[in-house]
């Protein structure tokens, strides 16, 4: 189903845990999951086109939302040496579909004289991901 | 938890400059929301010029609101306390905390600053003056702290 962005959810489990107990991010309005595989040239003498054989998988993305000093986070997030368990939901009406693993955080906040702080972090993956549910 | 009533930050932006005495001296015929009533020569006007609502998963998190500020007088020879009354509304909202019900006051302060006079629309000689600013008021709904 097609569904407003409004009811997204980045939730965070600081311990790492899996399935943990991840808990709901407030002040975010944006996230972002790049789930790209390298593709290997294997072209040979011959060929008519290049052709490509899949390599790993990265996992990557980024969230984004305002500064707010009563959630801290995604700044303390960025501050851990170990990975947290990370869980991003499309629409909390469908809170059965969603992406989670293990992820290290950064965070940047941007501050400028005319408009709310704005908080942002980047991640990617620091262990295998999985897809909620598997077969839809 | 509910969500808050939008028109609670315009009712404390009145509530607000309504309330202070010094103000009421200079502009002694009140303050209003964007029309005064007929027949009166010194008040504050305060209109909403646009507001805009920016969201966060889970529902509104600030508002944004440009308000127009001004005091407004008739111009007649040796009336004064114009200058005053707009330094008065800037000394009450530049950087000054609005409490509204179901909000928290995020930060105010000017845009722009407003000086005109206008021509009586029914009589020609008279003269209004026109002083004030258009102020930013950011609020959040105490609601968006939670999920």
């Amino acid at each position: 189903m097609i569904l407003t962005g409004r009811d997204g959810q980045v939730l965070w489990d600081a311990t790492g845990a899996s399935p943990g107990t991840p808990v709901a991010i407030i002040s975010l309005n944006n996230f972002k999951l790049s789930i790209k595989t390298d593709r290997i040239d294997v072209s040979c003498f011959g060929d008519v086109n290049r052709v490509y054989v899949p390599g790993l998988k990265d996992i990557s993305g980024s969230v984004a939302g305002y500064w707010n000093s009563e959630e801290l986070a995604l700044v303390e997030a960025a501050d851990q040496v170990t990975p947290g368990l990370l869980k991003l939901v499309p629409h909390t009406t469908e809170p059965t579909f969603f992406w989670s693993g293990p992820a290290y955080m950064d965070a940047d906040i941007d501050t400028s004289v005319d408009g709310a702080p704005a908080l942002s972090g980047t991640f990617s993956a620091a262990g295998p991901w999985v897809r909620e549910p598997i077969v839809p | 938890m509910a969500r808050p009533d939008s028109s609670a930050i315009d009712a404390a932006l009145v509530a607000l400059l309504q309330a202070d005495a010094t103000l009421s001296i200079l502009m002694p015929d009140g303050v209003y929301m964007d029309l005064a009533p007929p027949g009166l020569q010194r008040y504050v006007i305060v209109s909403l010029i646009i507001a805009e609502d920016r969201a966060t998963f889970g529902g509104r998190a600030i508002e944004d609101c440009l308000y127009l500020v001004k005091a407004v007088m008739l111009a007649t020879s040796g009336a004064t306390g114009i200058k005053e009354a707009a330094a008065r509304i800037d000394a009450l909202l530049e950087d000054q905390p609005i409490v509204a019900d179901g909000y928290d006051w995020m930060g105010g302060f000017r845009d722009e600053r407003v000086r005109y006079v206008e021509i009586d629309e029914t009589d020609s000689t008279i003269r209004w003056q026109h002083r004030g600013g258009r102020y930013r008021v950011q609020m959040t709904p105490t609601t968006s702290l939670t999920i």
